[in-house]
């Protein structure tokens, strides 16, 4: 007859996926408020964007797709709010032709509407551009060249921001959110070949591989997922989405943890349990 | 809330409670919104790039007088080579000069952007005005991409000082191997919460919208 633990190791996976289920909803019904810390990556980008002078021009990049939303869009919604707390004047534009330019659209939008702010003078969305290399690369001579007009096809010489940016030279900063690897070529042709500071939200996937940029001081600060997003919305002082979230978060994560504990506990009983049945 | 939104909202939560139901098991619910959602990504992927490239880099450009543009134009058609097996080796004229260009664009930039940051970084003094943790996280790094560089060396035998510089390496890529993993586990986590925050807070906030 089989142990407990035996069962245990042969439990239909349905019954883990109701456990997960059960651990994301219940924080959202009894919120939890478990702590959170502040990375020194997160509080280096904070400063930097602290550090910028008045009117300082910056491009907010939404290089992500619709389905990370979840950990991407808190990153550039609090970017989006710093920068128009510090009075700076956004750019924004997507390598990402599914979703891309309609995020930059909507977030800025929503996220302008909050400080006062006006499209044209204080943001503009250049859109998307297909080819993020030649993109990349042409903005360093004329942005105009690569985008003659914004993402609704107005022309950047009717924009009375645009008349004052012209490359790279006019940037102060440069905020990538990405889930995929244009983050890379941010890095490598942009900060290396043109010396753009900047600093990168990533997904929680691809978080490791940039704290080697950020080791090399090619990057000034990283968000890494989730957590990065909650630690900058605290960091601005306007905790939203993806802090309500980080309860979830810890909460999925101790279940996980348990549930591996368990698992390799039972697996070396079992293992014991049928090493006695063989003497 | 006007109905429009309401509307949208009703719809997303449809598709996330059909994708989900696969995890109970395969339906047709299921397969009707993978269908929809590969359906739709590409439809929208050839509309776009017919805007944004054909029409915006090619089409218009050429009318308002660059004739040059002629040339991209015929390299991107005879892609389309690949189709009729006898003239399938036309389509190598333009992937010899995509790989050509890609070759020097990327080569360039991941060696300047990439490799050569990356090798100074490794370089770092031992003694400077850090201090000692400084100074640790140096030896650690410097140890670490050793080790780790020694046991993809496959030219000698792993046995010896070789041996033991390899070992050190796998400990150092399993550990980097974790830390991938614990990042991975909670990306995922994000993705649900994400999805579950709208059902909570957009779907069932609707239905006092409704009812």
């Amino acid at each position: 007859m089989d142990t407990f633990w035996e069962k245990l190791q042969s439990i239909d996976r349905r019954w883990v996926y109701l456990m997960v289920g059960i651990a994301v909803i219940f924080p959202f019904i009894v919120p939890i408020h478990f702590p959170l810390s502040i990375t020194p990556e997160a509080r280096s980008l904070y400063d930097t964007v602290e550090a910028l002078p008045d009117s300082s021009v910056v491009m907010l990049v939404f290089d992500y797709y619709p389905s990370t939303m979840a950990e991407t869009e808190p990153m550039a919604v609090a970017a989006a709010r710093h920068f128009f707390k510090k009075n700076c004047k956004i750019i924004t534009l997507s390598n990402i032709p599914l979703g891309g330019p309609s995020m930059a659209e909507e977030v800025t939008r929503r996220v302008a509407k909050e400080f006062g702010k006006t499209y044209g003078v204080d943001y503009v969305n250049l859109g998307y551009k297909y080819g993020y290399v030649s993109v990349m690369k042409g903005m360093a001579t004329s942005i105009e060249s690569v985008f003659p007009t914004d993402n609704t096809g107005t022309p950047l010489k009717d924009l009375p921001l645009m008349q004052r940016v012209k490359s790279y030279k006019d940037i102060a900063f440069l905020f990538e959110v990405a889930d995929n690897a244009t983050a890379d070529f941010w890095i490598s042709i942009v900060n290396a070949g043109y010396g753009l500071p900047m600093g990168v939200g990533a997904t929680a996937v691809m978080a490791p591989k940039f704290y080697s940029f950020y080791g090399s001081k090619q990057i000034v600060g990283l968000l890494g997922g989730m957590k990065g997003a909650a630690e900058y919305e605290v960091l601005i002082g306007h905790p939203d989405a993806a802090f309500r979230g980080m309860d979830v978060q810890s909460l999925v994560h101790l279940l996980i943890i348990f549930m591996v504990v368990l698992g390799n506990i039972g697996f070396f009983i079992s293992r014991q349990h049928k090493r006695r049945i063989k003497i | 809330m006007s109905s429009i939104e309401l509307f949208q909202i009703w719809i997303m939560a449809f598709f996330t409670l059909a994708l989900f139901s696969f995890l109970y098991k395969d339906n047709p619910i299921y397969k009707f919104a993978e269908h929809i959602f590969a359906g739709l990504t590409a439809g929208y992927q050839v509309g776009l790039v017919w805007d944004t490239v054909i029409i915006q880099k090619l089409w218009d450009p050429m009318l308002g007088g660059k004739w040059i543009l002629i040339i991209p134009g015929l390299l991107g058609l005879l892609m389309f080579a690949r189709f009729w097996s006898r003239y399938s080796w036309l389509s190598r004229i333009s992937l010899a000069f995509v790989m050509a260009v890609t070759s020097g664009v990327v080569l360039t930039t991941q060696l300047h952007g990439l490799v050569l940051p990356a090798m100074k970084a490794t370089m770092l003094p031992l003694w400077n005005d850090a201090g000692l943790e400084a100074a640790v996280m140096a030896v650690v790094v410097v140890v670490g991409v050793m080790a780790t560089l020694i046991y993809f060396y496959y030219s000698k035998e792993h046995v010896g000082f070789i041996g033991v510089t390899a070992k050190v390496g796998i400990w150092f890529i399993m550990i980097a191997f974790g830390a991938h993993f614990g990042f991975t586990v909670m990306g995922r986590v994000s993705l649900l919460i994400g999805r579950v925050q709208f059902l909570v807070e957009d779907w069932i906030g609707s239905f006092s919208h409704i009812f």
